[in-house]
């Protein structure tokens, strides 16, 4: 990694965490608050400049598209949350999401900045992803993700707005055992069972309980806030979904110009149909007015679980397959011993060789 | 639709016989788990009859819900919008009133002006007004659905017609189709000629990591007589009489090496970057012979149980008999394999167009349907009420900033009434302040 990359990178992360105290600040300080917004907004415009330079510099000295292992892919994923909140923040006045976009973003940054250092430098394609394929299935998809995580964020929002208090907070812990899995996964030696009952087991009790804990009747009304934040969130989903869905078709297409088969249920394709399937849900309740506001909220939450899970799950919590993000992990690889029996029962027949004949002439190199 | 994602999930989760081997799931899960695994078809999920039902029942699902739900929507689109009374727009969603010192005929021309400026599509009479925009937007189930159908149609044509499979192939040998794989309901046919592998190499970076793998293949019939030849590479597929064949790995497959004069052909398996042929002498005893590359010297080993590690004996290079011991050895080649992998898919050009459809449909739901219903009511006196409301099931908060611009627009060459109050029925007149027109929200 070139200097010039270092110091847009450490700029862009160092801002995130910036603008994320910005906007916590600015809700601490009613005096202070429209200048500290404002001031949480330039930094946040910053990051985004920088993320966007980082991932041109790192393009021009790989002299391929950069979105080739994990360590890009966060990038990106950081660069599509900022951007995402940026563009949804010109319609609406989604302030108080500011400090978890930034907190998002920063969470990236980090997650990114311990793996190995083999993920932060450049390295050569393999020859499967020499394709111009990869400028075309995968950026879709990173943004789709990140406009997915910007939609659950919005629904914790909406239902902090609409004081479910406690489904927020059985939500919030659905996630964090989430977090936790993915980062014991990716930087611990843990049992991948343990690990993925962590992921699963967490999010079904967080959920479950988030679900219980709200309130039985949603007719109680929502102040502007709260709808706000909900048709933010349904926003999200509506840009995230056409990505999400070019994204899949786009691999498919690749997949079958590479291998000859558009789907071959490779676990990573099979979780993107998952995630697909959930936020076509999601979108055919809303439309049909089958599910409240709320409720919504939760399959949305349940929704950035099943993107993380797609995202960083399958690779952390030891699912394998065909999308691997590079090396993160050493990995030991035990040979299979053939035994030339019939050879040595041949040879040997002779009188003309023997164990010895070998081992005789050892040499030293 | 939740079942089949659950258990798209759970194949997701458990490794797959049919990919990845048994030996795969009982590494991961243990004999006993495993047995359970593949006995109740988790192992082997996509072929086990369940999830099979569960595809018929979706796909029964999309043909039923296309036919009997979406499809038949189409025909409200040519429906033209109703002209609403003052209640009815008092009960949109999104609505407001204002009362002008104006005559409802100029009031609804500036609304009419300032909406088509928007964007929306205005059907005027002479005191209401409509105006719709993103109307492509309603067609997004409908093309989606048609996308859903294309997709199944298009399986199913290749399903009963293609063909395909995965050969290994050493160089000099050839590829023929007749183990070719197909559904038990198929009525294609397979070709009769066969692809001969003339050449076959690995590029790398300097690094020595696999830049590219290429292979020349020239497709013969069975009379002896060539078709077409062409190179191929990751990426690049080879297409003859509608099949495609792709580069899909390379290996290095055997090493042809003398004994004594005694050719013997030792079969190598990978082992991280280079690849190894293992010889068993005795029952303690093994030569390896290790293989970096189709060009590079053969290193060649010995371990015995006394050894902590291997001893390296010899380097092979071709041509060049070596002598270990009283064993004269040589090494007359290292044989590459291209894994090559082919199929026949006939329905492909209706499944890229349902992939077509299935884009365009998503696309459109994007786009915001909107519909504004605008009344103008005299009030006598030269008085106006304008009452203006809307409707849109996508990003209402954007539509309700986009008709009070819009309604800001209208009445900013009108005067606005000076006191509030009106005798309309249905209707709340909004007053002005600071002298400029405001509507309010209810």
């Amino acid at each position: 990694m070139s200097d010039l990359q270092l110091v847009l990178t450490n700029t862009a992360g160092i801002s995130s965490v910036m603008s994320f105290w910005a906007f916590v600040s600015s809700s601490a300080s009613k005096r202070w608050q429209s200048l500290l917004l404002k001031v949480a907004l330039a930094i946040m415009v910053a990051c985004f400049a920088a993320l966007t330079a980082v991932i041109v510099a790192r393009g021009v000295e790989a002299g391929r598209f950069p979105l080739s292992n994990l360590y890009e892919s966060l990038l990106w994923s950081a660069w599509g949350v900022i951007g995402g909140y940026l563009l949804l923040g010109r319609t609406y006045d989604i302030r108080h999401l500011g400090w978890m976009a930034s907190l998002t973003a920063a969470t990236f940054f980090l997650y990114g900045s311990w793996l190995p250092a083999g993920q932060h430098e450049i390295k050569p394609l393999v020859p499967a992803l020499v394709s111009y394929w990869r400028q075309i299935h995968v950026p879709p998809l990173i943004v789709s993700y990140s406009m997915f995580f910007i939609s659950g964020l919005a629904a914790f929002m909406h239902l902090w707005q609409s004081n479910c208090r406690r489904s927020v907070a059985y939500a919030a812990l659905a996630l964090s055992a989430a977090l936790a899995a993915i980062g014991l996964g990716t930087f611990m030696d843990v049992n991948v069972f343990v690990l993925q009952g962590l992921f699963v087991g967490g999010s079904l009790i967080g959920l479950g309980s988030a679900w219980i804990a709200l309130p039985k009747s949603e007719t109680a009304a929502e102040d502007d806030k709260a709808k706000l934040y909900d048709e933010v969130g349904h926003r999200s989903i509506m840009v995230g979904f056409p990505l999400l869905t070019i994204g899949v078709i786009t691999g498919g297409l690749w997949a079958n110009h590479t291998w000859g088969t558009y789907w071959s249920w490779d676990p990573k394709e099979s979780m993107a149909l998952v995630t697909w399937l959930g936020y076509a849900t999601y979108i055919h309740l809303r439309v049909h007015h089958e599910m409240g506001d709320r409720k919504l909220s939760l399959v949305a939450i349940a929704g950035m679980l099943l993107t993380l899970l797609t995202y960083l799950g399958f690779n952390s919590l030891g699912f394998g397959g065909l999308h691997s993000y590079g090396k993160f992990k050493s990995e030991v690889t035990l040979p299979a011993v053939y035994h030339h029996k019939s050879l040595l029962q041949c040879l040997a027949s002779d009188g003309a060789i023997c164990v010895e004949c070998f081992l005789v002439s050892e040499v030293s190199v | 639709m939740s079942l089949t994602a659950f258990t798209v999930l759970l194949g997701a989760w458990c490794p797959q016989e049919s990919q990845q081997g048994r030996a795969k799931v009982v590494e991961q899960f243990g004999e006993q788990v495993s047995s359970n695994l593949i006995a109740w078809g988790i192992a082997d999920i996509y072929h086990s009859p369940w999830f099979l039902f569960l595809i018929a029942m979706l796909t029964v699902n999309i043909v039923v819900g296309s036919f009997k739900k979406v499809f038949p929507k189409l025909r409200t689109l040519n429906v033209p919008l109703p002209f609403l009374t003052n209640r009815q727009i008092n009960e949109l969603p999104a609505h407001f009133q204002v009362v002008l010192v104006a005559d409802s005929r100029s009031v609804l021309s500036a609304v009419s002006k300032n909406l088509k400026s928007a964007g929306y599509r205005v059907e005027q009479r002479s005191d209401a007004l409509t105006g719709e925009s993103g109307k492509l937007g309603r067609l997004a189930p409908t093309v989606t659905h048609i996308g859903l159908l294309a997709l199944l149609l298009g399986v199913t044509v290749t399903s009963w017609t293609g063909f395909s499979g995965f050969q290994p192939v050493a160089l000099g040998e050839d590829l023929s189709f007749t183990n070719s794989e197909h559904s038990k309901l198929w009525i294609g046919k397979l070709p009769t000629w066969h692809l001969h592998v003339d050449a076959t190499r690995r590029e790398n970076y300097e690094s020595g990591d696999a830049k590219q793998w290429y292979s020349d293949l020239t497709a013969i019939d069975n009379k002896g007589a060539k078709l077409k030849s062409g190179e191929i590479s990751v990426n690049n597929p080879f297409t003859c009489e509608g099949v495609d064949v792709y580069q899909s790995s390379w290996g290095l497959d055997h090493i042809l090496v003398s004994f004594n004069d005694r050719w013997a052909r030792l079969n190598l398996s990978p082992m991280g970057g280079t690849y190894a042929a293992f010889m068993a002498l005795d029952e303690a005893t093994v030569l390896i012979f290790s293989v970096r590359s189709a060009v590079a010297p053969v290193k060649v080993f010995a371990k015995t149980a006394h050894w902590p590690e291997p001893r390296i004996l010899t380097m092979l290079v071709q041509g060049k008999p070596v002598d270990i011991g009283s064993v004269k050895v040589e090494l007359r080649k290292v044989v590459p394999v291209t894994g090559l992998q082919y199929k026949c898919d006939p329905g492909l050009p209706i499944t890229f167009c349902a992939f077509a459809f299935i884009i365009a449909g998503v696309l459109l739901a994007a786009v915001p349907h909107h519909q504004v219903f605008v009344k103008c009511t005299q009030l006598g006196g030269g008085l106006t009420a304008l009452q203006v409301g809307g409707f849109s099931r996508k990003a209402k908060r954007a539509f309700e900033q986009i008709l009070r611009r819009i309604l800001v627009k209208s009445c900013a060459g009108f005067d606005t009434a000076p006191t509030s109050g009106g005798d309309a029925e249905g209707i709340e007149v909004a007053t002005t302040s600071g002298g400029e027109t405001c509507p309010t929200s209810n």
